[in-house]
């Protein structure tokens, strides 16, 4: 080899680079053979999911929120010890993505080996999977701790969004819509918060580009669009809880839009742009393009504080024409290959302790959906708080709860404002 | 036997590169035509495109997506060939290189979210706008950044324009300057300019009527790649774009996202049209080529010894003022946002540094990490491999005119099919063929990206390595891997090097790919931060930003430093030499 390189060493003008290229080549080779070493190693959790060590299940929810991946991080601590069972979080970005996945498994014949276990699902995307039948059904009823939610005397537990269940999901947390604003902001402009949707058009009016709501598509969206909606219809309420129909939507509509084409001007980018994700909202009061927001965790906005993803002037509140409010769900798909693990892991997140957990405010601060009367004392004990932070809810006023309308209203109000206000992608 | 195995790694790499997109084809043509059975669509028909083309906003989507590519990848070049024009034969050369190298290996999401962070109205650029006057509500009568500015969110394209032409020129440079680091391309290059000297033309018109044109026939290819990749690009116009409408792309992704699951069989015909804007932005640019050829032809005749000198000089130094203002601004907010506690419009500092998020985050980045790094590894490093043989197998046999052809079409697939769209017909391909390999999966998906990149990186510099050297050898009697190994290789190191830093960049930056192909069980730094992104934490983005831009740039390094400084230990003879290498090499 050598000799063959001299003699051509006269020729080639970069003869020194023949050593580096060996070098390149063995660290190649050294990386190769580290990962097919590796790759067992990884390989083996998938593995391990079919023997009877430690069960794999791949719980797919958002992971845009420190709080819930915290959580469900100290959750995945807990089954591994008390019931060795391995919970993965998949992270997702949306939730529509593991939606897409089990149906690309369907389609493909994949039904019993499916790389979806658990999803955390909102009305929507429950009902684009119950109507492709991609959940699994009466499974909820078996779990011990259901029963603490009062099923019999709540029916919020096994309806999402007017939908019944089926035993298709099981209850995990309650949310119910809270506004925050900026302090500081609305003492600059000489404003009080609004508090009933006539008085946001006021204030927005006053103060162009200091509000906005994402596009009806995002689940935050649409909900102010039902709260506009309900809040100005106070006296046809009654038709939202029917399934929609061109009669009730003739009725409800009108005093819709010439609110919003009264509101779309004057919000931020004059409406010529909205939000996509209802995330963004948070991170723009944050930064102070926006002076109030609104939200369906009213957890999230202390700790965010305390993270400085918002500043201490934030102030949370409820609405005084009423707060919509909801149940949101876990799913079990259709093809999941530990479905006996994933049902000790909800019934897990549907105990006292993980429940509890999830309630406190410096986790998460998500409301549970245990019925605290059907709870012993000392679990009820579990869920006192104390310490208000300054930019939490204060709990004790009274709050008027607005039920979420027939799922059907969902779709119908969306379509309709996307014919409206054209298609926002 | 090497010409034997060459020729079976390039069809490794034909294959590899058709299987996957042709898959993933069917599986989006399948469903245009109306044939999606998962959701009871079993009948073939046109009525899809029907719909699609009665959409009100359809052909301002078309037109948004052309507009944007087109005038990015136009505006990209341009200011390329500025910037070369004046620096080529400058020491400054290497200091922009290593000035806008940050910029090309910034994965795209990144990108956008860090001009986002500058540029918005509470970003640093508003906030030094702001030092003096008292508003402390960002955009609330601003004269600079009204709440209503055009930066982000234009509903004409503009700011998606920007940002796409912002990332596009680096790597219109970095090609351009491994052509012209050639050996051949250098020696031919250099007598041109002495001629052009010694007849009195001036440092442009040399470069616009000699350099230019042999320059670039040779980085076309790439560009066409970057111009399909910036008309189909979602991070970007999803982030700074307006959405009403938004370009096809992210329409596209939108439609398969949708929670109508029947929106898919929209969203595959719209990713048809995709592919024939694609092909569109092709022939316009190649129509933008032929008239500057034809008005060029009578300009290079006429003897004129200047070319708007003054013009090209101050665009050149305000683009470099540009991009070290952009970077200067976007490291500091990116940094300060990272480590922020409270940061109130308009102050310039926080009210303190904390390392909350930092530990956040780093928490939970060991495995996506190792991930990462062992997915980009293996894929560069076996992406790499297959290129270089499947080249080699190039110069031992060269393939017919139309296998030639065909061969360059099967590269240019996956730069014309949108990721959305074929990915989730190749996922739908993977369930059928072994369900459990989802590393495999992963690392497929990553080489349809990574390889085609890799090649058009290398292609320029191993085509044009000059044979003679390989001719020599072997009429001395060396066996073609003997030259492959002992000449070619050596001489093309650096550019081996950046090659497969490029690939690492581009495996890293892969989402869509990794989150569909692993079905979200393999995490990588990339599918994290688009996670955190969705998210409402601008100090945890900051840090993901952070990570993000780091990895790639490691792999950067390693490109540029070691084969100099392999070199410099190897070797003092070279001194005499570096001065004429530092007139054309970027290195």
């Amino acid at each position: 080899m050598n000799s063959g390189w001299q003699a051509k060493g006269q020729l080639s003008t970069n003869r020194p680079l023949c050593t580096p290229m060996q070098v390149f080549f063995f660290t190649c080779i050294v990386v190769l053979s580290v990962f097919a070493l590796a790759q067992p190693a990884v390989g083996k959790t998938n593995d391990e999911a079919a023997g009877e060590k430690a069960p794999l299940v791949r719980f797919n929810a958002w992971g845009g929120s420190a709080q819930v991946n915290g959580y469900l991080q100290w959750v995945a601590e807990q089954v591994k010890n008390r019931f060795n069972i391995e919970l993965q979080h998949v992270k997702l970005a949306d939730t529509s993505d593991a939606v897409s996945r089990v149906l690309a498994e369907k389609a493909s014949g994949n039904h019993n080996n499916g790389s979806v276990d658990l999803i955390w699902i909102n009305g929507e995307n429950f009902a684009a999977m119950k109507k492709h039948d991609l959940l699994s059904a009466s499974w909820v009823g078996e779990l011990d701790n259901f029963s603490l939610t009062n099923p019999d005397e709540n029916p919020a537990v096994t309806t999402d969004f007017g939908e019944p269940t089926l035993g298709m999901e099981a209850p995990w947390g309650k949310a119910s819509m809270v506004f925050y604003y900026r302090s500081a902001h609305l003492n600059t402009l000489g404003l009080m918060a609004p508090k009933t949707i006539e008085e946001l058009l006021r204030f927005s009016q006053k103060s162009p580009g200091r509000f906005t709501y994402p596009v009806p598509s995002d689940y935050l969206g649409i909900s102010f669009i039902k709260y506009a909606a309900l809040g100005l219809n106070k006296d046809k309420r009654g038709l939202f809880y029917q399934p929609a129909n061109d009669k009730a939507l003739n009725a409800v509509l009108p005093s819709l839009w010439a609110y919003l084409d009264a509101l779309h001007p004057t919000m931020w980018q004059q409406g010529k742009h909205m939000l996509r994700q209802a995330s963004q909202l948070q991170r723009l009061v944050g930064t102070g393009e926006l002076s109030m927001a609104f939200s369906f965790t009213a957890a999230e906005i202390p700790s965010a504080v305390t993270r400085f993803d918002l500043p201490d002037d934030v102030r949370t509140y409820v609405m005084q024409d009423g707060s919509l409010a909801n149940v949101h769900f876990v799913g079990l798909t259709y093809n999941s290959k530990n479905k006996a693990a994933a049902k000790t892991v909800v019934n897990f997140l549907l105990s006292p302790q993980a429940q509890a957990k999830k309630q406190a405010v410096e986790v998460w601060g998500d409301d549970t959906v245990l019925d605290l009367e059907s709870l012993s004392a000392s679990d009820r004990a579990l869920f006192v708080q104390d310490n208000i932070h300054p930019s939490a809810l204060d709990k004790s006023q009274p709050t008027l709860l607005l039920a979420e309308p027939h799922s059907s209203w969902t779709d119908a109000l969306r379509e309709a404002w996307y014919e409206r206000y054209g298609a926002r992608y | 036997m090497f010409a034997q195995f060459t020729r079976f790694a390039r069809w490794c790499l034909l294959l590899l590169l058709c299987i996957p997109v042709l898959a993933g084809l069917v599986g989006v043509a399948f469903p245009a035509l109306g044939y999606f059975p998962a959701i009871g669509a079993n009948s073939f028909s046109f009525d899809i495109f029907k719909t699609l083309f009665s959409l009100d906003d359809i052909w301002q989507m078309v037109w948004l997506s052309l507009f944007t590519g087109v005038g990015s990848t136009l505006l990209a070049m341009a200011s390329a060939f500025l910037l070369l024009a004046s620096f080529y034969q400058s020491n400054w050369l290497n200091k922009i290189q290593g000035l806008l190298s940050p910029f090309l290996v910034f994965p795209h999401a990144a990108a956008a979210i860090a001009l986002l962070f500058v540029f918005s109205p509470s970003g640093i650029f508003a906030r030094i706008a702001a030092v003096g006057t008292n508003s402390a509500i960002p955009g609330a009568g601003d004269a600079f950044f009204p709440y209503d500015a055009f930066f982000p969110y234009d509903s004409g394209g503009l700011s998606v324009l920007l940002a796409l032409s912002l990332k596009e020129l680096p790597f219109i440079i970095l090609m351009a300057l491994s052509v012209m680091s050639q050996p051949l391309v250098k020696s031919k290059l250099s007598s041109y300019i002495k001629v052009g000297t010694a007849l009195g033309y001036s440092p442009a018109a040399i470069f616009f009527k000699l350099v230019m044109p042999t320059v670039f026939t040779q980085i076309r290819l790439p560009i066409l790649a970057v111009l399909v990749f910036a008309t189909s690009n979602v991070e970007i116009p999803l982030i700074l774009g307006g959405n009403s409408p938004s370009t096809l792309a992210v329409a596209i992704m939108h439609w398969f996202n949708h929670i109508d699951l029947s929106m898919r069989l929209l969203a595959s015909s719209a990713a048809v049209l995709q592919v024939a804007v694609s092909g569109l932005a092709l022939l316009l640019l190649l129509g933008v080529e032929r008239i500057v050829i034809y008005a060029g032809r009578k300009r290079l005749a006429k003897g004129n010894r200047r070319f708007f000198d003054r013009l090209v000089q101050c665009a050149a130094y305000s683009t470099v003022a540009l991009y070290v203002a952009l970077i200067g601004a976007v490291v500091y907010s990116v940094l300060m946002y990272s480590i922020a506690k409270q940061w109130l419009y308009p102050d310039l500092l926080p009210q303190g540094t904390t390392l909350l998020h930092w530990r956040i985050a780093l928490e939970t980045l060991a495995t996506p990490l190792s991930n990462s790094l062992l997915l980009g590894i293996l894929v560069s490093t076996s992406a790499l491999g297959l290129v270089l043989f499947t080249l080699e197998s190039e110069q031992l046999k060269p393939a017919g005119v139309n296998a030639d052809r065909a061969f360059s079409v099967s590269l240019f697939l996956p730069l014309l099919v949108p990721g959305v769209a074929f990915l989730y017909g190749l996922v739908w391909f993977q369930q059928l063929v072994l369900q459990d390999a989802v590393w495999f999966h992963t690392y497929i998906a990553h080489m349809v990206y990574v390889v085609p990149y890799v090649f058009l990186s290398m292609a320029v510099a191993y085509r044009k390595f000059d044979i003679r050297y390989a001719m020599v050898a072997q009429s001395l009697g060396k066996t073609p891997w003997q030259v492959f190994y002992h000449i070619k290789l050596p001489s093309l190191f650096s550019a081996i090097m950046v090659a497969w830093a490029l690939g690492l960049a581009i495996s890293f930056s892969q989402y869509l790919p990794t989150l569909l192909a692993s079905g979200g069980t393999i995490a990588t730094i990339t599918t994290e931060a688009v996670a955190s992104v969705s998210g409402s934490s601008t100090r945890l983005t900051a840090v993901f930003v952070i990570i993000q831009a780091i990895m790639p740039l490691v792999g950067f390094v390693i490109a540029w430093y070691l084969p100099a400084a392999l070199v410099k230990t190897g070797s003092k003879v070279r001194t005499s030499e570096k001065k004429s290498r530092a007139v054309l090499h970027g290195a």
